[in-house]
């Protein structure tokens, strides 16, 4: 099983009930989203005006670059397929793509606030949600969209499909060539491929051929520096745990674990 | 991408706390740290409570709350709903910012400063409400009742209207969403085919949409655009009139993209064409019209030709869209619109689309004009008593109407003129009720100086607005998730599905907060201090509830049984009524003064170096009244100037410059927005998003917030037949850095 989710641009009318319902669903603070609208144009596409939207969220790609560069101690965890009762057992670390359903999930108890996963995501869908903050990551904890997984595992829709006024977000198993999604695929829906990759988005958009010349022209990301975030992810993953042992021991505060790790204190600016 | 959360910050807290603090209270500080919930819970295990309406518009969708610990975290379409569904738009999913708003009116105020430059004095209801019965009572007893004047807005100002007007009797009730928004499509209409037409449009089995302004997507109310959206769905094709690439344009099948305020020759031209090519519904008209011929013959002159050059678009598009209308007459919706107060010429553009759908044959028939049969509930509020005549300020001295078409009320400018001369009588009293009149109606200044010469002047609202800056009392008022109130009905919106009815009141989500009151309970107390104890109609909000459910055999008891939501068999709605008729030529028109044959008449056009400001509506705000909720804001902060991209480079403008503007009369924005250039507008317009930029600091998220495109509408343009305001007759120029920049449309 692969969830997935159509958005059929013919029937967005780029309202942003869908953007407002997950805020209020998942508490999003104000500044964030999980997911977004952008509206594109009016522009020229050739000699035809065109506008339309880009209403995006996490992608949960087939091969998802954020995953691999979670730099969070990794555990065995337990899967089970909510349909069958099947279980598999993963070695993970606090980001994963899920075995049976194929969605991308975040454990925050284990997130250590790095933001490796959220600079790896081309598709900025990531972001560092300052509310949820512990003493392994006073800045917060990665958050995204979850495709409402505790939802759908209830047997109810997401969020965002469930208020969307047009019927332009369409939720179900792309594997399963009978649903409505396959149906999409069929008929031309596409996610957006970063240029030179190959991650598979199963959040896919279907409309009139220019609105989707425009959406992705104007939306098709570049990979991340992946350099960049590793070193990132590398040194965070030596500060951070020492922060939280230190602390759990309880003989020193933050300066404490500063002087305790002073060789990360090396690497400070931008 | 920068490394610059963690650490950085670490160090800096680090050595700050080093320096600061010895090291032992540097651990104290650090420790007993709690963690915070890190995953949000969602709202499936949450309490749902039932009955709700939503009024973050007037469009009054069915809602359900979600609970938890009394908090209400989350609003859904009420499933039962077979109006809305389980959706809501966005400003209904951002209620609760509205509900929880922090600067929200909380308790009644007192200004002990100055009008316009207000300082707020905490004072009791007994204390507020005695002020304004005592104010309003002297200016009843010192001018008369017609000395007190109403500016309401939604469905709390109702029964404090019905108050003034019926039972202290004045007529000076001015509402803006008659005034400043669709009452000239509601008079137009009546004096065409004798109803009110609403959007009541049979979008989802039309073969051809036509659209008029109308910018869905922008502009959303979730059943009408479920509507549309099924009729899209089902083939129809779509046909937007804009000057600008709309939301809806860009769904479109035929743009056109037409000359501000020419729209009534471009409505012309297709009548008459689509008569002299005998496309027309000949018998539905031999049958249902009425002054045919006289219209046929007055419009003759408006060949395709000429109303091209008048409208400066091309003839064939004009035939092309003539003939997609008559190609698939008669399940053609050809939409009233709503908002219709643009250029004082609108009450015969208005007339014009209701002939041009009788012309198509398009009332009461599959994808036509069709009105939904609703049930019928209760009306009960204050009862009408003797009041004179003499003081309706819209007869002259002749005995006749100046604008015999006006909406119910009397136009605003009548009574502001009035205010301000004191002629033929003083208006003294103002009681603003939920309306934002200084955003909502043209020139501001005229505006504060009507409020200046007041003796009094109270509002109530649930928010601070920049009206309220105006008040001497300001009461506040209980959300529509806290009160009874309305009674909502309506049918399915789908006419090929079964014929259904439903009921639905306004039920209180959650307990009101702090001191707010309902308009019941402030109504009834100032009439008891102003010694109408005897006509009070309802002693609570709930009684009237009551009576007006009991009319149609229910009660609230009931309506909670069945989720708030009576659902029973509807009608079919296609049947014409047997009085229905088409009055194409009107004689009452003619015979009160104006063209009795819809007839353009041109309007002024920008000077050189101005472009003509035109607004809209954008999705996630209602008028001005969701300013200031912080879900909303962030979704769209701002509301950038749209400028065609030819112009923006000759005036050397890229998108994302911040500008302001300046208007035809020398009146500056106060605050300034970002420039959108695009292809997607016309070069003698620019046009910007409404409900933005309040000057009110008592709104912190909303305050000067993008630009305030009423501040710049300051000629005052009316529509003659109905006495209602055209706001989009004024023209401006763009400053950057202080200095102005001509917007050269001739290029």
């Amino acid at each position: 099983m692969q969830y997935g989710m159509i958005i059929d641009l013919e029937r967005c009318v780029g309202c942003h009930a869908c953007t407002i319902a997950c805020k209020a669903e998942w508490e999003v603070p104000v500044e964030f989203g999980r997911n977004w609208v952008y509206r594109i144009g009016p522009a020229l596409v050739g000699e035809e005006m065109a506008s339309t939207y880009y209403p995006g969220l996490c992608n949960h790609c087939s091969e998802p670059v954020c995953v691999e560069e979670c730099p969070a101690d990794t555990i065995e965890m337990t899967f089970t397929d909510v349909k069958t009762g099947k279980t598999e057992v993963l070695e993970v670390a606090a980001t994963w793509k899920d075995p049976f359903d194929g969605t991308v999930q975040i454990d925050k108890s284990r997130c250590i606030g790095c933001g490796a996963c959220v600079d790896a995501c081309p598709y900025n869908a990531r972001y560092i949600n300052p509310n949820q903050t512990d003493d392994v990551s006073e800045d917060g904890k990665a958050d995204k969209c979850t495709y409402c997984k505790p939802r759908i595992d209830s047997g109810m829709e997401p969020a965002c499909v469930q208020t969307c006024i047009t019927g332009a977000r369409i939720f179900g198993d792309l594997d399963d060539p009978g649903s409505e999604v396959s149906q999409y695929v069929k008929k031309g829906a596409k996610g957006i491929e970063p240029e030179g990759g190959e991650l598979g988005p199963n959040s896919r958009y279907y409309g009139k051929k220019k609105d989707m010349a425009l959406l992705f022209n104007t939306h098709t990301p570049e990979l991340a520096d992946m350099h960049q975030v590793r070193r990132r992810a590398m040194l965070a993953s030596m500060v951070k745990p020492a922060i939280k042992t230190i602390k759990n021991i309880g003989l020193l505060g933050v300066a404490g674990a500063i002087i305790a790790k002073h060789s990360a204190g090396q690497d400070t600016q931008e | 991408m920068a490394f610059n959360l963690t650490r950085r910050k670490f160090l800096q807290s680090a050595s700050l706390a080093a320096v600061a603090l010895p090291l032992s209270k540097a651990i104290a500080s650090e420790s007993g740290v709690t963690r915070s919930p890190f995953e949000a819970k969602g709202s499936s295990g949450d309490k749902t409570v039932t009955g709700g309406i939503c009024e973050m518009c007037f469009w009054r969708c069915q809602l359900v709350g979600k609970t938890r610990n009394d908090r209400l975290v989350k609003l859904e379409g009420n499933p039962k709903s077979i109006d809305n569904g389980t959706s809501l738009c966005a400003r209904g999913n951002a209620g609760i910012k509205l509900l929880y708003d922090p600067d929200r009116l909380k308790y009644p105020l007192k200004n002990v400063g100055k009008r316009g430059a207000p300082k707020w004095k905490r004072i009791s209801w007994d204390e507020a409400l005695d002020e304004c019965g005592k104010k309003l009572n002297m200016i009843k007893d010192k001018y008369g009742p017609q000395g007190i004047s109403v500016f309401p807005h939604g469905s709390t100002a109702k029964y404090p209207m019905h108050f003034f007007e019926r039972t202290v009797g004045t007529p000076n009730i001015s509402e803006a969403s008659f005034f400043q928004c669709r009452g000239i499509r509601d008079t137009a209409y009546l004096a065409t085919i004798g109803i009110p037409p609403g959007e009541k449009v049979d979008m989802p089995n039309a073969k051809v949409i036509f659209l008029l302004g109308g910018h869905f997507g922008e502009n959303v109310h979730v059943s009408h655009i479920k509507s549309y959206m099924k009729g899209l769905q089902n083939g129809a094709k779509l046909i937007v009139v804009d000057p600008r690439y709309s939301a809806s344009a860009a769904k479109s099948d035929i743009w056109v993209k037409i000359k501000p305020g020419t729209d009534t020759a471009f409505l012309l031209s297709i009548m008459q064409y689509l008569i002299e090519k005998g496309k027309y519904a000949v018998d539905f008209i031999d049958e249902y019209g009425d002054g045919f011929e006289e219209f046929a013959e007055g419009i003759k002159g408006w060949t395709l030709d000429k109303a091209a050059k008048e409208c400066d678009i091309p003839a064939k598009q004009i035939k092309e869209v003539a003939d997609m209308l008559a190609d698939n007459a008669p399940n053609v919706s050809i939409h009233p619109g709503r908002h219709v107060s643009w250029y004082g010429n609108d009450f015969q553009r208005q007339r014009s689309l209701a002939c041009l759908t009788g012309i198509l044959g398009a009332f009461y028939v599959k994808g036509g004009w069709v009105p939904a049969k609703g049930p019928k509930v209760g009306k009960i509020s204050w009862k009408h008593k003797e009041h004179e005549e003499e003081h309706n300020l819209n007869v002259n001295s002749d005995d006749e109407l100046y604008h015999p078409y006006t909406p119910p009320g009397t136009p605003t400018e009548l009574i502001r003129d009035a205010a301000l001369t004191g002629k033929p009588y003083p208006i003294k009293g103002c009681v603003i009720w939920g309306q934002n009149p200084i955003q909502t109606i043209p020139d501001q200044e005229k505006m504060k100086q009507v409020l200046k010469q007041m003796d009094f002047v109270m509002c109530v609202d649930v928010m601070p607005t920049d009206v309220t800056m105006w008040a001497d009392i300001l009461l506040p008022e209980v959300s529509y998730l806290e009160r009874y109130d309305l009674i909502k009905t309506g049918t399915q919106w789908d006419f090929s599905e079964k014929h259904q009815q439903y009921i639905s009141a306004r039920m209180p989500i959650v307990p009101p907060l702090f001191e707010r009151k309902d308009q019941v309970y402030i109504t009834n107390e100032i009439a008891r201090r102003m010694g109408y104890q005897e006509d009070i109609p309802v002693k609570t909000i709930e009684e009237l509830v009551e009576k007006n459910l009991k009319v149609a055999g229910l009660s609230i008891e009931q309506l909670k049984k069945e989720d708030g939501i009576h659902i029973r068999e509807g009608k079919d709605p296609y049947t014409m009524p047997e009085d229905f008729e088409i009055i194409f030529y009107n004689e009452d028109i003619e015979d009160s003064g104006f063209p009795g044959i819809p007839t353009y008449i041109p309007v002024e056009q920008p000077p050189e170096g101005f472009a003509r400001l035109l607004y809209g509506r954008v999705p996630v705000h209602t008028f001005n009244r969701s300013q200031n909720n912080v879900w909303l804001n962030a979704a769209m902060p701002t509301n950038p100037v749209w400028l065609n991209d030819a112009l923006a480079k000759k005036m050397g403008l890229k998108d994302g410059d911040e500008v302001g503007f300046i208007n035809q009369d020398g009146i500056k924005s106060r605050t300034t927005t970002t420039v959108k250039t695009t292809p997607g507008i016309r070069k003698d317009c620019v046009y910007m998003g409404h409900g933005y930029g309040s000057a009110n600091p008592l709104m912190s998220v909303g305050v000067g917030a993008g630009v305030d495109d009423t501040s710049l509408i300051t000629k005052i343009t009316i529509d003659p037949e109905t006495g209602c305001n055209g706001m989009r007759n004024n023209f401006i120029k763009f400053t950057k850095d202080g200095k102005t920049i001509d917007i050269p449309t001739a290029v």
